[in-house]
């Protein structure tokens, strides 16, 4: 079972992650509004994963995920979730040391592939998200 | 006409075609919601929001505001699709449809911009909920193009604000 912290503005979102995350059988240890939030938490909580919303006020996700992979842990498990697919977001991402990420609309299926490529106990066949080979490419 | 004129010029249609054909697809496809009707896209002098409305920005080498309100009926289906079950105190009720109208406004806007213009990407601003401005008053350099789209719980009203030269004769928008 993972400890999984939620970093997202929209309560709606949190409330359907969590819902994802507690399906999966993982455990929800905490949930952060925005990008300080999140960072706040990450020292305090030392979650497994994090999925990280990257439009967020007073600090991004992507500022939030720079941080905590800088100042804390240079291998913390970050999964970028996003409604904007471009290249020039999710690869500025990826590169700082995101593990994956998820386009919204979020489902059950696509937190469980991200969770798969990450922790192999629980890889599921026929994932499509970004492996450590699609980010050589970039 | 130079070319810097012409590339302005033909990028309001291009951006938001993508943007209406996913509000049908995610109402669909999500909401299990079908918009069985959609009115053409009009230029009106000013815009009546709905109570329920939401803003989104474009920044980068496209620039517009994009709005997107919906009736009170057809939000409340969204939420209780959104939600699949979940239970959730009164409390929290009013933030969440707040925020499912937030979501679904930036998952359609988020997965439908596209950059017409050139490969530079385009980045959309935080959903903003309008809660008391309710009319949009065209002003001498801007200009509306406006677009409803029907369904059997309410209607969705689309709205993208821009500079004037961004809406040029030649998309066939219809002035009211």
């Amino acid at each position: 079972m993972l400890k999984v912290l939620i970093v997202d503005d929209s309560l709606a979102i949190r409330i359907k992650m969590k819902n994802y995350v507690e399906k999966l059988g993982h455990n929800v240890v905490g949930e952060a509004k925005n990008g300080s939030e999140a960072v706040k938490l990450y020292k305090e909580l030392s979650p497994d994963l994090v999925t990280m919303d990257i439009s967020m006020p007073e600090m991004n996700g992507v500022d939030a995920l720079k941080e905590i992979i800088k100042k804390i842990n240079s291998d913390a498990n970050i999964i970028m979730i996003t409604a904007n697919g471009q290249d020039g977001i999710v690869k500025d991402s990826l590169l700082s040391g995101a593990k994956g990420y998820i386009l919204k609309p979020i489902s059950e299926e696509k937190l469980q592939d991200s969770i798969g490529k990450i922790f192999s106990e629980y890889i599921v066949k026929d994932s499509n998200i970004l492996d450590e080979n699609d980010l050589a490419d970039l | 006409m130079n070319d810097e004129e012409k590339v302005i010029h033909t990028y309001t249609k291009d951006v938001l075609l993508p943007i209406i054909k996913r509000v049908k697809t995610y109402l669909y496809d999500e909401m299990n919601i079908d918009v069985f009707n959609t009115s053409e896209i009009t230029c009106p002098k000013n815009i009546h929001l709905k109570k329920n409305t939401v803003m989104i920005g474009t920044t980068g080498s496209i620039k517009l505001i994009i709005t997107l309100g919906f009736d009170e009926e057809l939000l409340n289906k969204m939420v209780e699709t959104f939600l699949d079950g979940e239970n959730i105190s009164e409390f929290d009720l009013s933030e969440v449809r707040d925020s499912v109208a937030c979501e679904v406004t930036n998952t359609i806007i988020g997965n439908a911009i596209d950059n017409p213009i050139d490969n530079s990407d385009i980045y959309i601003t935080p959903p903003v909920l309008v809660c008391s401005a309710k009319t949009l008053n065209k002003e001498k350099n801007s200009k509306f193009a406006f677009i409803t789209f029907i369904t059997k719980y309410g209607e969705i009203e689309l709205t993208a604000v821009g500079p004037k030269e961004q809406f040029e004769n030649e998309l066939k928008f219809i002035e009211n």
